[in-house]
């Protein structure tokens, strides 16, 4: 938020001014020239794109709880259906090339890939199948939501039972999507070994670039007039409408876009780590995305990203020194966070002073 | 004629009957006062009127063919119909300048924005303040404020929920004086008011209301003398 | 081939097993068909001879049989007279393979009906088993009447039933299958449903009849005693499910937070309960069955005690952000489960179980009453009750209903609503402690056991409405009942996700849940 001060008439300023999410464009372009350039460790690659693959997911949920006041405890769900989608199109790719099926569809005694695979092997149809998807699912449940008026907590513990049903959906092995195991053993991405460095640098290189895209794309978005109907909608929704505004429209078109944001996040995350399985819609684990989100600082898409890069950083840090230790420090830096940072870390750095509305109603 | 028609309005929640067969008809260029002690169903009418609650049975007829309890709140609006609510509802996030654009509604194009913009901010003298984020306007400005948004939209019915509770003895002064300027013949206004100095100063007539039942129309004067309505509500 | 009756003619058998094979199988034989009706010591009698006819023991001479006490003893006593004569030209019959099982029979016979333990008398109920066709039924009956042991009567019944049910005499068959019928269970119909393949159920249009009516009649009263045990069930896990969502909703209602960690004090709850067993154990052995009683009153407190410390901590700021609250309250579930598995550990907790808590009475057909489940619904439903009577009849209730209704104007009535929000949220805390008892005697109990129908009671409270605790109770019926009936349809994941389709398309017609307190914009 600015701070209050005076200002000559015109278009609303808040417009293309957020230093932050600015420098940390020019950050992200830069890494990736850096990375091409000179290239570190494949551990300090992957690492850094699998960073850049989480704030993108961060700064997906950011759009619609910083800016429109849902709270998604279904992320994961949007997250998981670009990185199985991924996974498929990856599998279905090796197997066209070197005719070997992929160990769970032997696993399961079929001999051809399941119907429903078809055409996966082409990168363009499985990516667009993937934001599609997403796309779909959050449509059909958000205009089930928002229409009868679903929102608040409702809609956040809603949104975790579809995460939590969809996690026991996949959980079985006669989906055809590996079950228990998930999908692994990825050989091919575009033709190339998977494992090779030059694979791995540009991954990391086109995750940087994307979120370095999606930053600029939602930070338009938001300054616009889009964003100050968000805004609008978050402190009062029933205001709003009754100005004559559509905010089911509104709502469902951020929420559309903000799954679809969370599904190239899991396309870009897939290849890096080599592996999808049920796991990844555990509920806590769409929980601990809001905890990125609130602890760098809600409603500041730089909050988000720097939210994403610190927690997770200090996960892959902790949860491998001291991995007894690492839920207390969580746990105790997400009170930490709620109770006397409520605008997140940004609060420490005193980027802008705090206002006084900002909370209340979250 | 009518610029609104409520006809044996009905609501309840639950068990309990908060609006029982009211109606009443407001005439284009009326100022229309709908008085009543607390609980008897004002707000309530006003949240059917816009939408938020949807009756049990009875019809809100705007002009001739709209029945507002067929549409939602957004339709509500876009067919020229404003609230302002009791609590002062403005935009915290957003300037002064942004949450009058706000109120002239999604239809406006730009340029007839900029201008409608400009001469809101006169009428409510907030001109001065025009990009202090709303959140930091003192409680009379939001009202003021949440006075202008409803006006952006030039509304042919503009329905006021105690616009100057908690307002100071001269503010309500400068808001009764503003009601009569908003007046105009293709203009229909409906407040809900407990301040009788005020009403008295701004109605043409007035509705009173007890227990979700129409007790009294007519002007202030004949409600002062009738026996009923001092019973329930001046007499006290 | 001698008949045998009662009172048994010593001389006649003792002639017959002394006699070539046909007369031994014979006699064997004989002895098995009179089983039933030779009193005991003739039985006995003669399971002396034939033990001894099978170890060699038995020697015959021209004019009668020795029995001996050792192989190629010199002397021995006279099969009938019990005089002591000389064996020296007594010849020990050797047992042919065909003898030798008619003997054995007859043996298991005798040590049915006349053995002293039962672990002896089962011996001989296995020998029978072998060659159970030639058994005849007045034997069954007799050593089924008799006994003691009330495994071994179950074991001799069903035994006898499966006799009757492959004997070749078609009336008692078809008394058989009646009497199978009279008391049916899905073992019962699997028994009917494999005469099927006989082939008398071709040839003999009188079985044919009987066992298809049998069969029919099992299937029927089958079919009721499952739907009974998957009401039985729905009941129990809805009892669970009220338990865990009733604190939740009152929660919600009064304060529009949802506690994520009510699954961690539900496992606090069961985890205190364990700490009560382990006192009992200690201190009070002799009174160790009533824990779970001791156990109530000690989980509600101490769980209370929790949450109202979870309040005071973390909750009281976050009143007026009902989304960070969310988080806060996972983080305390992250702390609570890493706090338990550090502490305590992750294995399964063991817990005792008292009489009244284990077993089960059978209802009808395959349905039995389990005392542990009975023990949540009892459990739950005295905790309606309780609740209800706080809620209705005491000042904090109505305290509560008040705040939750119009928190400004109970305020402005002088009401203390800090105050009101931690009891309540004490109160809340304390019904998760109860479920955690009512759960140890049925589930599990580790650090993890919260996170397991969690969402399910989330949907319990999204379906039911805020602040209604019939609401709650409803939906928890309807949620436990939709889960328990869907399940044997179409799996446990079908289930869930039904449920949970069911409960996004209800909120279409009723976005504030079943029962929603109105309350002021």
């Amino acid at each position: 938020m600015q701070t209050i001060r005076a200002r000559p008439a015109g278009p609303a300023p808040r417009a293309v001014r957020d230093p932050l999410v600015a420098g940390l464009v020019v950050l992200c372009l830069v890494a990736a020239a850096a990375l091409l350039a000179a290239p570190p460790t494949p551990y300090l690659v992957n690492a850094l794109g699998q960073l850049a693959a989480f704030a993108i997911l961060a700064v997906s949920l950011d759009l619609v709880w910083g800016y429109l006041g849902i709270l998604s405890l279904g992320h994961g769900l949007f997250f998981a259906i670009g990185g199985y989608v991924c996974a498929m199109h990856l599998l279905a790719h090796g197997a066209s090339v070197t005719g070997v099926l992929p160990d769970f569809v032997q696993f399961m005694g079929w001999k051809t890939l399941p119907t429903y695979w078809a055409g996966l092997d082409l990168a363009a149809y499985a990516f667009v199948l993937a934001l599609a998807l997403a796309g779909l699912v959050a449509f059909v449940f958000g205009l089930a939501s928002f229409r009868s008026r679903v929102n608040g907590v409702y809609f956040s513990i809603i949104s975790q039972a579809l995460v939590y049903v969809a996690m026991l959906l996949m959980y079985r092995n006669d989906t055809g999507l590996g079950g228990n195991n998930g999908m692994t053993g990825f050989p091919l991405l575009f033709g190339w070994p998977m494992g090779s460095p030059r694979v791995g640098t540009g991954l990391a290189v086109a995750a940087l670039l994307t979120l370095a895209a999606v930053l600029a794309g939602t930070r338009l978005l938001v300054g616009g007039a889009v964003g100050r109907r968000m805004l609008a909608c978050r402190d009062d929704e029933i205001r709003l409408r009754t100005l004559g505004y559509s905010t089911t429209r509104l709502k469902l078109g951020i929420w559309c876009l903000s799954a679809m944001i969370a599904a190239l996040a899991g396309i870009l995350y897939v290849p890096q780590v080599g592996i999808i399985n049920p796991r990844v819609l555990a509920p806590d684990l769409s929980i601990e995305i809001a905890v990125w989100v609130a602890v760098g600082g809600l409603g500041r898409l730089g909050g988000a990203v720097i939210g994403a890069v610190l927690v997770n950083g200090l996960k892959f840090w902790l949860s491998a020194a001291m991995p007894e230790a690492w839920p207390f420090i969580l746990s105790g830096l997400v009170l930490l966070v709620v109770l006397v940072l409520p605008n997140g870390l940004l609060d420490l750095a005193a980027l802008r002073p705090r206002p006084i509305w900002l909370r209340r109603g979250r | 004629m009518s610029a609104l028609v409520v006809d044996a309005l009905t609501v309840a929640f639950g068990r309990f009957t908060a609006l029982d067969a009211v109606s009443l008809a407001v005439d284009q260029g009326e100022v229309r006062a709908v008085i009543g002690p607390n609980g008897a169903g004002k707000t309530t009418l006003l949240d059917v009127i816009s939408g938020i609650t949807k009756p049990v049975s009875g019809r809100v007829m705007l002009g001739d063919s709209i029945d507002l309890t067929k549409c939602s709140e957004a339709e509500i609006a876009r067919a020229g119909v404003r609230r302002k609510f009791q609590k002062p509802s403005v935009f915290p996030a957003l300037t002064v300048r942004e949450n009058i654009e706000m109120g002239c509604g999604p239809a406006l194009k730009a340029r007839a924005r900029v201008a409608r913009v400009a001469a809101v901010l006169d009428e409510i003298s907030l001109a001065p303040r025009a990009a202090v984020q709303a959140g930091a306007l003192a409680h009379g400005e939001k009202q003021w404020l949440e006075i202008g948004m409803v006006l952006a939209a030039e509304p042919a019915l503009l329905l006021l929920d105690e616009p100057v509770a908690g307002l100071s003895d001269a503010e309500t002064a400068q808001t009764a004086a503003l009601i009569r300027d908003l007046r105009r013949p293709d203009r229909a206004i409906l407040v809900i008011e407990h301040d009788m100095a005020f009403v008295e100063a701004i109605a043409d007539r007035v509705t009173v209301l007890h227990e979700g039942r129409t007790l009294y129309e007519g002007s202030m004067q004949g409600a002062r003398g009738d026996a009923r309505v001092i019973e329930v509500f001046l007499g006290r | 081939m001698p008949a045998f009756a009662a009172p048994l003619d010593r001389a006649i058998l003792a002639g017959a097993l002394c006699g070539d094979g046909a007369a031994q199988v014979g006699a064997a034989e004989g002895l098995v068909r009179a089983g039933g009706d030779l009193p005991a010591d003739d039985l006995a009698y003669a399971g002396r001879l034939l033990g001894a006819l099978v170890e060699r023991r038995l020697a015959c001479l021209p004019d009668g049989a020795l029995l001996l006490a050792g192989q190629n003893a010199p002397e021995g006593q006279d099969a009938v007279t019990d005089a002591r004569r000389p064996a020296a030209e007594a010849r020990a019959p050797v047992l042919g393979l065909r003898q030798r099982a008619a003997v054995e029979t007859a043996r298991g016979v005798v040590a049915l009906l006349t053995e002293g333990t039962p672990a002896a008398r089962a011996a001989g109920l296995a020998v029978l088993e072998r060659r159970i066709t030639i058994v005849p039924a007045a034997v069954l009956d007799r050593a089924r009447d008799a006994e003691s042991d009330a495994a071994l009567k179950g074991t001799i019944a069903s035994l006898a039933e499966a006799a009757a049910l492959s004997s070749p005499d078609p009336v008692r068959r078809r008394a058989a299958i009646a009497a199978v019928a009279a008391s049916p269970s899905g073992a019962a119909a699997a028994r009917l449903d494999a005469l099927k393949s006989d082939p008398a159920y071709r040839a003999d249009p009188a079985f044919r009849v009987a066992l298809d009516a049998g069969l029919a009649q099992v299937r029927r009263a089958v079919a009721i005693g499952d739907g009974l045990a998957i009401v039985y069930n729905g009941l129990s896990f809805a009892s669970i499910l009220f338990m865990a969502a009733a604190g939740l909703a009152i929660i919600f209602g009064l304060m529009g937070v949802i506690n994520l960690a009510q699954g961690e004090f539900i496992m606090l709850g069961a985890y205190t309960t364990y700490g009560v067993q382990e006192a009992f154990r200690r201190f009070v052995p002799g009174l160790l069955d009533l824990y779970l009683v001791a156990a109530v009153p000690v989980a509600f407190l101490a769980v209370a005690l929790v949450g109202i410390g979870v309040e005071a901590l973390v909750l009281r700021h976050l009143y007026r952000r009902p989304l960070m609250s969310l988080l806060a309250t996972w983080a305390v579930s992250l702390f609570l489960v890493n706090l338990v598995r550090v502490t305590v550990g992750t294995q399964n907790l063991q817990f005792s179980m008292p009489a009244y808590v284990s077993g089960g009475v059978p209802v009808y057909a395959d349905f039995v009453m389990t005392w542990n489940r009975l023990f949540a619904i009892g459990f739950a439903v005295a905790t309606l009750f309780l609740t209800l009577l706080i809620l209705r009849r005491t000042p904090l209730g109505l305290d509560i209903r008040a705040v939750t209704q119009n928190r400004d104007m109970a305020a402005c009535l002088g009401l203390p609503t800090r105050r009101i929000d931690r009891l309540a949220f004490g109160l809340g805390s304390g019904l998760a402690g109860l479920a955690g008892v009512a759960l140890c005697p049925i589930y599990s109990v580790n650090p993890g056991m919260g996170s397991g129908f969690i969402v399910d009671s989330f949907m319990v409270v999204v379906l039911g409405g805020v602040g209604s605790l019939i609401g709650t109770l409803v939906a928890a019926v309807a949620v436990g009942g939709a889960n328990v009936l869907i399940e044997p349809i179409s799996g446990a994941v079908a289930a869930k996700v039904i449920v949970l389709v069911g409960i996004i398309l209800f909120l279409q017609r009723r976005p504030k849940g079943l029962f929603a307190v109105r309350r002021r914009r």
